[in-house]
């Protein structure tokens, strides 16, 4: 009937409740985790024994926003979840609701929306390849990652508006036609970003410091990235060959011989790779779809009926957004709104990745690691 | 990886040298104005004699940050046998505390009444003062630029079709 239990007081009282281990958070707000990603860390003096992401900090209930507006103004959500992926996120949304209200996108506007990704997938790579090393200490990269940016995005900004948000998406195709002599200059600014790249490239690849940080370090096998659904450049870096714009073609893709990168190492270094080389891929695609623009002729959108309403039913867009798979279920009940739209967001599953690729490495490496699995905290959250 | 320990090193400081003597871009902006294209979203204008108080901006907003206050006014018009009804602005405020810059209410003006402006030197030392009223609004009228001429693959702009159908009308 009666329990024992033992009790221990006096010195080393509480020692068990303390551990030998040291728990430590880090973030929410840590200029390492560039967001208000938390993570709780079990450290065994300099080494991590087990590390859990914490999410949603920076929740935003996206998705029960999504529920009380209408398909116009719900593209100003999509833009907003990855701020750095804003018009590919759009282009998903946008095309959940033309496929189930049965709208066909002029040919233009579908040539022009893949220019415009592939640019966006650019300016995307390149914030991460000018942070990446800044995070691990390299301050240079950054200038000229920006520089490259700042080149691409006057491009994004004389045809849409906008230097982030760029909400030039619509329902139908696009929301404007791009001003005159708008292509030429965006291939003199693709030209001019791909003859300044290597710049970039020769300052960080094989930078023997950068080598000795990150390569080796937080290795993830093919499998491990499978099994937490991870994709885009994380997956692709373990050797995961899976690219939506060659597997299951949207847009322009299945006209366009999409080149995908892979590497097999799976650790930071590859992953860095993969992003880097992935910029050039993007150059060359943008370059090819600004050509057959301007053999195309016709209207860049469709016109809409005053109210815009998707039939009753359900459909999934998914689109190999600059992060990895992004994807949309729309749920519609025949009203004005949608009835759910449910995200799939990449950085979401690449983070969950964490909690394998940590434990075993050291504090130093984690932030190495950290960086390296390239996400949007608003893209984890919603 | 490499053969030569430090060469990758070398590499980047060549990149280094490489810019140190070439041109700088930095931009003057204080002394001076940035160029910005006719599209860029930086302030809503609004042209109130234009506007019939139908409040479509005031619904469409994404965030329902524009706030619109007004009275029925009688017109006489002679020869007419009722006197007409007639919509007077009182109040025109976007809280651009709470704009998120999507520009559907100039997309859905049916009236030609909003416009995008590049103005973008608004900023306030409080987030209340970020309430811009009718007039306010209006001073940004005098910085909207022409729109940019389309493509000439694509569809000409609505300006350049109304101009020509205005043009064979007459």
């Amino acid at each position: 009937m009666t329990t024992t239990r033992e009790l221990t007081v006096g010195a080393g009282a509480g020692a068990q409740q303390l551990g030998a281990d040291m728990v430590l958070n880090i973030g929410p707000q840590h200029p390492s985790t560039h967001g208000v990603l938390r993570l709780r860390l079990v450290l065994d003096g300099e080494r991590v024994i087990s590390a859990e992401p914490i999410v949603g900090y920076m929740h935003r209930g996206a998705e029960k926003l999504f529920e009380v507006r209408d398909y116009r103004q719900i593209l100003v959500l999509t833009n907003r979840h990855d701020w750095l992926s804003a018009f590919s996120n759009e282009l998903g949304a946008a095309m959940a609701v033309e496929r189930l209200m049965g709208i066909e996108v002029p040919e233009r506007a579908v040539w022009l929306r893949t220019a415009l990704a592939e640019i966006n997938r650019m300016l995307n790579h390149l914030m991460f390849l000018g942070s990446y090393p800044l995070e691990i200490g390299a301050i240079t990269p950054v200038f000229y990652a920006f520089r490259e940016r700042e080149t691409l995005q006057a491009v994004m900004e004389e045809i849409s508006g906008g230097r982030m948000h760029y909400m030039f998406n619509q329902v139908g195709g696009v929301k404007a036609e791009a001003p005159a002599g708008w292509t030429s200059r965006a291939r003199d600014a693709l030209g001019l970003v791909e003859k300044r790249l290597p710049d970039l490239d020769r300052l960080i690849r094989k930078n023997d410091i950068f080598l000795a940080r990150t390569v080796g370090v937080g290795v993830l096998t093919a499998a491990q990235a499978a099994a937490y659904g991870a994709s885009g450049p994380v997956a692709r870096a373990s050797g995961l060959d899976f690219d939506l714009r060659r597997d299951e073609p949207y847009l322009a893709y299945g006209s366009l011989d999409v080149p995908v990168v892979t590497r097999t190492a799976g650790d930071c270094h590859a992953r860095f790779e993969v992003l880097l080389d992935q910029v050039y891929v993007s150059l060359d695609l943008a370059r090819q779809c600004l050509d057959r623009l301007d053999t195309i002729k016709g209207p860049v959108n469709v016109r809409l009926p005053k109210v815009v309403k998707a039939p009753e039913g359900h459909t999934y867009a998914w689109t190999e957004n600059p992060l990895g798979i992004n994807g949309y279920y729309l749920v519609s009940r025949g009203d004005k709104t949608p009835w759910r739209m449910k995200l799939r967001t990449a950085s979401y599953s690449n983070v969950q990745c964490l909690s394998t690729l940590l434990p075993g490495c050291l504090v130093p490496d984690l932030i190495a690691i950290l960086g390296s699995m390239f996400f949007v905290v608003g893209d984890i959250d919603k | 990886m490499s053969g030569v320990p430090g060469v990758g090193l070398g590499k980047g400081l060549a990149v280094t040298l490489k810019t140190l003597v070439s041109r700088s871009t930095t931009q003057q902006y204080p002394d001076v104005e940035p160029e910005l294209p006719p599209r860029s979203r930086g302030v809503i204008a609004l042209r109130e004699e234009n506007c019939t108080v139908c409040m479509l901006c005031s619904r469409e907003c994404p965030d329902w940050c524009i706030y619109i206050d007004s009275h029925k006014e009688e017109v006489v018009v002679p020869g007419a046998a009722r006197p007409r009804q007639r919509n007077v602005l009182d109040r025109f405020d976007i809280d651009f505390s709470l704009c998120m810059y999507c520009g559907i209410c100039i997309e859905v003006c049916p009236f030609d009444a909003l416009f995008w402006s590049p103005e973008f030197e608004y900023a306030e030392y409080d987030i209340r003062d970020l309430i811009h009223d009718k007039d306010r609004l209006g001073t940004w009228m005098e910085t909207v630029p022409p729109p940019p001429s389309h493509d000439p693959n694509g569809e000409p702009s609505k300006e350049e079709t109304n101009a020509a159908k205005k043009a064979s009308a007459s």
